[in-house]
């Protein structure tokens, strides 16, 4: 890839203005544009301005002054999007393990945006392992140690300061169920032990939840209590639950806690779905699913296999034709010193496992950028190549989908944050 | 793919069906392009096996009568791979003795059950021969075991029963000896210079004539005295480049063969492994775990160095189906094609001893091989056929997917 240099003052202009966005026009041009909103453009121009994308075609004017990048034989794709992950919290702040029950915690209190996993380097805000694999946004949450962990954030991978990496936080409530948190609560010797446990002790939490509610709209001045204001924004729809169920009783359960409860579901894991295809769309409840090759990646580091569905790469394929809004994410987390990086920077290739499993290229591009950022409610921010969208933007060498590719460049709110 | 049975002409005119012991049961696939971990790949080539081995592969083999004929236009046909570490094949509960903390005497055979959906997983990714062993929660946990991954017969399953003395580097516990890796390394010294002694009481007792009884036999050092012998040889689970160097240091100075496993920092050190021509298992980089940038590319550095080098999977940790992808991950990071598929091939076969049946295709080796839609290494190809001592186990067609 060239870039040329249309005008030396302008590029130490840029270079001093360090991770603001960009005011100099960027144009991206001859590659191969894969806007996911649309269908591929041969030979496409991106152009993005002030951290928005202001042009995507085969035939756009590109702005006098523009700082053009050529990209002819690359391929130009939107920051790809994980709506499942844990990358950037340290390992010991994955679970407030001590409690099962903890909806007052926040994510982002855990997230380490300065990139000191990895190859990164402590200094501007970015994930560089995130970004390595052209992921530009990612929905944080805590583990899956408890069965109510508490609030989970949709972050990007870079950014100016803390504040500006934040998309969306409380993005949902997040919760467990199934044998993560079993084997955590059988390891300190405290509830629940069982499925039965995990169901009423979400139930009772919940119903605690809706009396807190009442109970203060009637007495004002009665004494906050930080987990069930926070529930009082899943019971008021304001965010929706992301449920991990993976087994099919699981996911009935899941299932049995919205309908009951009223809150607006998103099914994490999902490894048994098929099994309530006709639930999830009729209602709407959207599944992220974890990694095609290892679909229930959990806090067990060898997960008991006869607890979970058998692995089906199809699904992917049968549940978005059955009409369920589907996202393929890596729930990827630090392994202690063994993989301290996490495995999120391979979710295309990842991904590109369901391509042979029935799922066309286009679709399964879709699953991890524009579907996730629809579930994240955040597709007017992020997640397709279009007019007024942030400038998250991904050039590739290759085919997106093939191991063989490598992410070169990534932008983020217009701005060159990662370079091969 | 198509599969098709060419009927013997016999049959055909209603002659008594009789069929030649030269061809019954024989295969040959043609127009695939077939990578051989021998040499070059072979475009357009077919291969023929015959009574569970290879018996001809080349650009125009004829076809025998009566012979299975499978039709590999534009498919890809590699070695049946071998995933050289793993656990698969018994339950988690049975991978690790920890309050022995040297159990030599331990052997994975004994934990092995056929019944273990993990087996068929292996088949479905195209791996044919794995080397399954204990775990790493023990300094000495026991003998790895290197079998085929199909079949009900065990015994004929078996490749090598002593497959391998798994070691394991690193601290183990807090609360009990060894704590520091410097314990770990005085453990293990200890423990081989017993068997030493051991090995030399045995010695005198056949010198002096057997006379009186023999000296008690000890299955711990029995089984280690293998490794000192180089009847088999040391498997060890190491991370960091210090327990690299120790590992080094005790193998020159007990003389056994090394091997070294995950090897996480191995690439820090590739010289001194060259030098001695110890091979590296490296880091299982499946789609699950991922490590920073600078030791994704470690393989490579160790390959450049002239590190005989294998990947693996540590199934279940990966899923040995994806035993491709670790290798395939590896040639992003500049090891060319051929050589990433022989690190799931012929390297795999070779560190684990039994090179002589499998790890590559080439007349009289096991007919263990794999056919995929496209190239082995890329996420979106699918394993078609896989078949294991001249036998189709694994067919795509009838998984109904």
């Amino acid at each position: 890839m060239t870039i040329r240099v249309l005008s030396t003052v302008g590029v130490l202009v840029l270079a001093g203005t360090g991770l603001s966005a960009q005011s100099r026009a960027v144009a991206i041009r001859g590659g191969t544009v894969l806007p996911v909103s649309g269908p591929a453009i041969p030979n496409g121009t991106v152009v993005f301005k002030d951290g928005k994308i202001v042009a995507v075609g085969a035939n756009v004017a590109i702005p006098s002054g523009a700082l053009i990048v050529e990209a002819r034989g690359k391929y130009v794709i939107p920051g790809v999007v994980d709506a499942a992950s844990h990358i950037g919290i340290e390992a010991s702040d994955l679970n407030e393990a001590s409690d099962p029950v903890t909806p007052g915690l926040r994510a982002i209190e855990s997230y380490n945006p300065f990139g000191t996993f990895g190859s990164g380097k402590a200094g501007p805000l970015r994930n560089a392992e995130a970004l390595s694999g052209g992921v530009t946004t990612m929905y944080i949450a805590p583990a899956d140690a408890s069965i109510l962990g508490g609030q989970g954030a949709v972050v990007k991978t870079a950014g100016p300061t803390l504040e500006a990496v934040i998309l969306r936080e409380p993005a949902a409530m997040d919760m467990t169920l199934g044998t993560p948190p079993k084997s955590a609560a059988r390891a300190r010797n405290r509830d629940p032990y069982t499925r039965m446990a995990e169901v009423a002790m979400l139930r009772q939490a919940l119903i605690r939840g809706q009396e807190y509610q009442r109970n203060k709209q009637q007495t004002p001045t009665m004494a906050r209590d930080l987990g069930m204001e926070a529930l009082g924004k899943l019971l008021r729809r304001e965010i929706p639950a992301r449920i991990q169920a993976n087994a099919a009783t699981d996911i009935r359960s899941a299932l049995g806690l919205a309908q009951e409860f009223g809150f607006d579901l998103i099914i994490d894991g999902g490894a048994g779905a098929w099994e309530y295809r006709d639930d999830l769309a009729a209602r709407k409840i959207p599944v992220v699913l974890g990694q095609v090759s290892h679909p229930y990646i959990s806090n067990e580091e060898i997960p008991d296999q006869g607890d979970y569905p058998p692995v089906d790469e199809r699904l992917p394929a049968r549940l978005t034709a059955a009409g369920i809004k589907t996202a393929i994410a890596t729930f990827s987390r630090a392994f202690g010193s063994l993989a301290p990086a996490g495995a999120g920077k391979w979710l295309l290739i990842d991904a590109g496992i369901a391509a042979g499993f029935g799922m066309s290229d286009a679709d399964v591009l879709k699953a991890v950028t524009l579907v996730p950022a629809q579930i994240l409610g955040v597709s007017n921010r992020i997640g397709s190549l279009d007019i007024g969208k942030d400038a998250d933007v991904v050039v590739l060498d290759g085919d997106p989908l093939s191991v063989r590719t490598w992410v070169q460049r990534v932008y983020v709110n217009g701005e060159l944050v990662f370079e091969k | 793919m198509t599969l098709q049975r060419h009927l013997l002409i016999a049959v055909a005119v209603g002659a008594p069906c009789v069929l030649d012991a030269q061809t019954e049961g024989a295969i040959l696939i043609r127009g695939a392009t077939i990578h051989t971990a021998a040499g070059a790949p072979l475009v357009n080539a077919s291969i023929l096996i015959r009574g569970g081995k290879i018996v001809a592969i080349g650009a125009n083999l004829s076809a025998p009568a009566g012979v299975k004929i499978i039709d590999g236009t534009g498919n890809v046909v590699t070695p049946g791979m071998i995933d050289n570490h793993s656990h698969i094949g018994a339950k988690s509960t049975d991978l690790n003795d920890s309050p022995m903390v040297i159990g030599p005497q331990h052997r994975f055979l004994d934990a092995l059950d056929l019944g273990d959906p993990d087996w068929k997983d292996a088949v479905s990714g195209g791996v044919t021969t794995v080397v399954t062993g204990p775990g790493s929660g023990e300094n000495v946990s026991g003998m790895a075991v290197v079998i085929k991954t199909f079949g009900p017969d065990l015994v004929r399953r078996i490749l090598l029963e002593k497959g391998g003395m798994k070691f394991a580097m690193g601290a183990k516990s807090r609360d009990r000896y060894p704590t520091t890796t410097m314990g770990v390394a005085a453990n293990l010294r200890q423990y081989l210079i017993k068997t030493q002694e051991y090995v030399a009481a045995q010695k005198k007792w056949e010198d002096d004539g057997r006379k009186g009884n023999p000296p008690a036999r000890d299955l711990g050092y029995e089984s280690m005295a293998d490794v000192l012998s180089k009847k088999t040889y040391v498997r060890a689970h190491v991370h960091a480049a210090t327990d690299v160097m120790t590992l080094v240091r005790l193998k020159d100075e007990f003389g056994f063969d090394l091997t070294l496993h995950h090897s996480t920092e191995a690439y820090k050190v590739a010289p001194e492994l060259a030098k001695r021509g110890i091979s590296a298992v490296v880091l299982p980089l499946g789609p699950r775990i991922g490590v920073g940038e600078d030791a994704m590319a470690g393989p490579y550095v160790l390959w450049k160095a002239g590190v005989k080098i294998a990947m693996h999977t540590d199934a279940p940790v990966i899923n040995q189906k994806w035993l491709r992808l670790c290798a395939a991950l590896a040639m992003r990071y500049g090891i060319p094609e051929d050589e990433a598929l022989k690190m799931v091939t012929r390297n795999a076969a070779e560190i684990a001893r039994v090179s002589d049946r499998v790890g590559t295709l080439e007349v009289g080796k096991d007919a263990d091989l794999v056919m995929f839609d496209g190239p082995w290494y890329e996420p979106r190809s699918r394993v078609e056929l896989v078949i294991g001592d001249g036998q189709v186990i694994f067919e795509r067609a009838k998984e109904g997917n």
